[in-house]
């Protein structure tokens, strides 16, 4: 099944959207499906024009694409735990928060907590990814703990803080802090960043462009060869953070130590 | 005028000596009348119980550090959303609730009057404005004087009338109710990285003891004439073998006070471990209990712990540290200048563990085994035992032997070895049950003058009819309808007000905040003593005349006023 929802016209079209009923088991069936625009409960009728195409019996068998001004829609994906949705353009906050299984696909940019905490599944984004992309909710000891979130572009600070499992792949540049309290899984940044997984305890990072202002607490562990869309390159390895006792890896390409303010894109 | 008639009630009332009977209440005005015409709106009660206004004597609802467990678990956020209905606002959260979040399930479980078991005086600000975001409950506030320079130097120079001053001052100052220790002196090594272990160490730059402090706090209180007494949270909490320290604190206590106390012992079940690590961890509820029957002059609560998710709060610093190196997961460390600290971890009481199943047992223990209901509270301390809401299952567990060998069978065999609790068959009946959640609160707090905790004429009409029948339910068989009842009121009523029924909240709240005021010889009056004032613009970050919290910050502001014997 085939769920196609694209925008109406809005009056207020800067009221965000909470959307987080938007996930392939509520279109199963022909469910009543509401979300919030702004603390008004609106029918989604009242938001999208909804074709559906096909049948299907299982959550997996559901397809919902979004296109039109999805920009301002919120938490679409929340606790989704099968079947796959297509973003046409961009996507707002809490994009894919806690999902368990199933696919994402977002054509334009992602804003802010892309795949927070999200236990499985995959995520794509075609374009950006705002701040604390994969990362762990402010308070929360462990972020993301499975599946895969893969960025085209790039991806904002913060960027899979807490991360403790599963995978992030991140192919343009990162900003400040990213891999900060890491304490498991796979981290892989293409371009540049800023002082990268600052506390971590676990888990490997890499980074295939360069680093900016190294921070001082990791330790020197010999050269190591790993490879990046085809490209065979040698890396540095560095275990730390030592201030934690951590036992992460922290493999990079290239150091610049440039002052400690971060350069802002 | 408005006037109610509560028909048919089946009425237990322990501080006016009715011990269940069929009676009607008649409200005028807020308050328990003897009559009421003809015209007043009847409820008719059915033969249901109906008791006092809760009273919890020591929760942990508002506060910095409460707000501090609220945004350091977003997990507890989401774990007990409600939805805005009718005039009840969104609520989230389970152990750490938001301010309506609490108010309103305090509210549909029959509480009226809350005490707040820790502000810290330099914070006050924020726990009133709490406390008036908690519109369901008036509201009560126990000041920490724990590690307080003021106190300590006064305790020091032995200048027991001193520290009746700087406690005057502190708490007319902030509008507290009570003074509160929390492990005295301890907080303040902390402030060194060290702790007490007993109430003869010395706390590090003072050259005073716990028992020190203590003794010149209880004897402070009464030259007070404070209608509560000393609120201690004892030193040495949670460490196996802290028995010992519980049984000396107690040998301290003078008796001074013939109408409550002399020394409250908050959320004893954590106090009460034999042992000498978490490997042989032991209940002595059987040594603290006989130690509080033979002790006329000492109160107590339970401080029951129950299995699941909880955030612990304290103001004791060092032993919310030794709790983080045995979870490493979150935790919070705060210090607040001069006067005391706190620490915060959440943490989750496990049936599988050994530990957690004999700190079960204990604080059941502890409410089964002390033989005067009036001088045992119920409680959780609330949450770092568990969030009040599972008071009912509490309740249950006291009043049905089977309910407790049918937990008991799913804990950690090996509990049996460690406690006595297999071997215990009393069980708690209605009476006990209504003076250990009201009368016994009452009492002990010294809030009856102000017409809490009994249903007599004059007294508030803070009311809770619960639908359960005594006259024909046996607790100790159907368990299950007594936790039920008591977990959801038909009727809530609050100072004449009809605020809750059957589990929705239905008006929006007006609470008071209760405070005392100590009036004191010119001579021991500080806001005008030169050393005290001089000694405050050096220490505390900010001045004195910015120190004491405004009447706006308590819209509804009840003082007990008291007139000190210095």
């Amino acid at each position: 099944m085939r769920v196609i929802l694209r925008t109406k016209p809005r009056k207020k079209p800067f009221i965000p959207i909470e959307a987080e009923t938007i996930i392939p088991q509520n279109f199963l069936r022909k469910n009543d499906v509401r979300v919030y625009e702004g603390n008004k409960e609106r029918r989604l009728e009242e938001i999208f024009y909804i074709t559906t195409e096909g049948p299907a019996v299982s959550p997996d068998q559901v397809e919902i694409v979004l296109s039109g001004e999805t920009g301002n829609i919120k938490r679409v994906g929340e606790y989704m735990n099968a079947g796959r949705i297509v973003v046409e353009g961009d996507i707002g906050m809490h994009c894919g928060n806690f999902m368990s299984a199933g696919e994402i696909v977002i054509k334009g940019n992602a804003d802010a907590w892309l795949g927070r905490e999200m236990r499985g599944g995959t995520i794509r984004c075609e374009g950006n990814a705002g701040h604390y992309c994969a990362a762990g909710y402010r308070g929360e000891k462990r972020g993301m703990r499975g599946g895969l979130v893969e960025v085209m572009g790039s991806a904002g600070d913060f960027t899979a803080e807490y991360l403790c499992g599963g995978e992030v792949r991140i192919h343009g540049d990162c900003g400040d802090l990213p891999g900060v309290e890491m304490r498991g899984g796979n981290l892989t940044i293409g371009g540049h960043c800023h002082r990268p997984c600052g506390n971590m305890t676990g888990g490997t990072c890499m980074v295939f462009g360069r680093v900016h202002d190294m921070l001082p607490t990791f330790r020197g562990a010999g050269n190591e060869e790993r490879e990046y869309r085809g490209q065979r390159c040698q890396m540095m390895l560095y275990k730390g953070d030592a201030a934690n006792r951590g036992k992460g890896s922290l493999l990079v390409k290239n150091i610049e130590q440039d002052g400690l303010s971060p350069k802002k894109k | 005028m408005s006037e109610f008639l509560i028909r048919n009630a089946y009425v237990i009332d322990p501080l006016s000596g009715i011990k269940g009977e069929i009676m009607d209440i008649a409200i005028r005005n807020g308050r328990i009348a003897e009559e009421v015409g003809s015209n007043a709106e009847v409820i008719d009660a059915d033969h249901c119980l109906t008791l006092p206004g809760g009273i919890d004597s020591h929760s942990h609802v508002c506060g910095t550090k409460v707000n501090f467990g609220r945004y350091m678990s977003p997990e507890d956020m989401r774990a007990g959303r409600t939805a805005r209905k009718g005039v009840m606002h969104v609520t989230s959260g389970y152990s750490v609730p938001t301010t309506f979040g609490n108010s309103y399930r305090y509210s549909v479980m029959g509480y009226t009057t809350v005490l707040e078991g820790a502000m810290a005086p330099l914070e006050a600000r924020h726990t009133h404005e709490e406390f008036t975001a908690t519109p369901h409950q008036d509201m009560l506030a126990n000041t920490l004087f724990d590690g307080n320079w003021s106190i300590m130097e006064a305790v020091r120079e032995k200048d027991m009338k001193r520290a009746a001053a700087v406690v005057a001052w502190t708490l007319s100052a902030v509008k507290g109710f009570a003074i509160k220790l929390t492990n005295p002196g301890g907080t303040e090594a902390w402030g060194w990285g060290e702790d007490v272990h007993s109430i003869q160490d010395q706390v590090p730059h003072f050259g005073v003891t716990p028992a020190e402090i203590i003794q010149t706090m209880i004897r402070a209180n009464e030259l007070l004439n404070l209608p509560h007494s000393v609120h201690l949270h004892c030193n040495a909490l949670g460490v196996p073998g802290n028995y010992r320290t519980t049984l000396d604190t107690i040998d301290l206590v003078p008796d001074l006070n013939d109408k409550r106390q002399s020394l409250y012992l908050t959320h004893l079940q954590f106090h009460s471990y034999g042992g000498s690590t978490w490997k042989d961890i032991s209940s002595k509820s059987e040594d603290i209990a006989r130690a509080v029957n033979n002790k006329p002059a000492v109160a107590i609560d339970m401080g029951q712990i129950m299995f699941g998710r909880t955030t612990t709060m304290t103001a004791d610093g060092p032993m919310e540290f030794k709790l983080y190196m045995l979870h490493h997961n979150k935790w919070s460390n705060h210090d607040v200048e001069l006067e005391t600290g706190s620490g915060i971890i959440p943490v989750y009481y496990s049936r599988k563990s050994l530990v957690n199943c004999v700190m079960w047992a204990i604080g059941i223990e502890l409410a089964l085994l002390v033989k005067d209901p009036w001088r045992c509270m119920l409680s959780t301390d609330n949450p770092n035992g568990a969030p009040f809401v599972k008071y009912p299952e509490i309740i249950a567990l006291l009043m049905s032997r089977r309910f407790r060998e049918n937990e008991i069978a799913l804990l950690d065999p090996r509990t049996a070895h460690y406690v006595p609790l297999p071997a215990i068959d009393r069980e708690l009946d209605w009476y006990d049950i209504a003076v250990m959640t009201r009368a016994g609160q009452a009492k002990a707090l010294g809030i009856t003058g102000i017409g809490k905790g009994y249903l007599a004429p004059g007294a508030e009409a803070d009311i809770a009819i619960y639908p359960l029948k005594p006259e024909s339910l046996d607790p100790s068989a159907e368990y299950q309808q007594v936790m039920a009842g008591f977990g959801k009121t038909r009727y809530t009523i609050k100072r004449g007000r009809v605020v809750a029924r059957d589990g929705d909240v239905v008006v929006e709240g007006a609470n008071s905040t209760i405070w005392t005021r100590s009036t004191v010889p010119p001579g021991y009056d500080l806001s005008v003593d030169p050393e005290f004032m001089k000694k405050f613009e050096q220490y505390y970050t900010i001045r004195m005349s910015n120190y004491p919290v405004q009447d706006v910050y308590l819209p509804r502001g009840i003082c007990i006023p008291t007139e000190a014997s210095l």
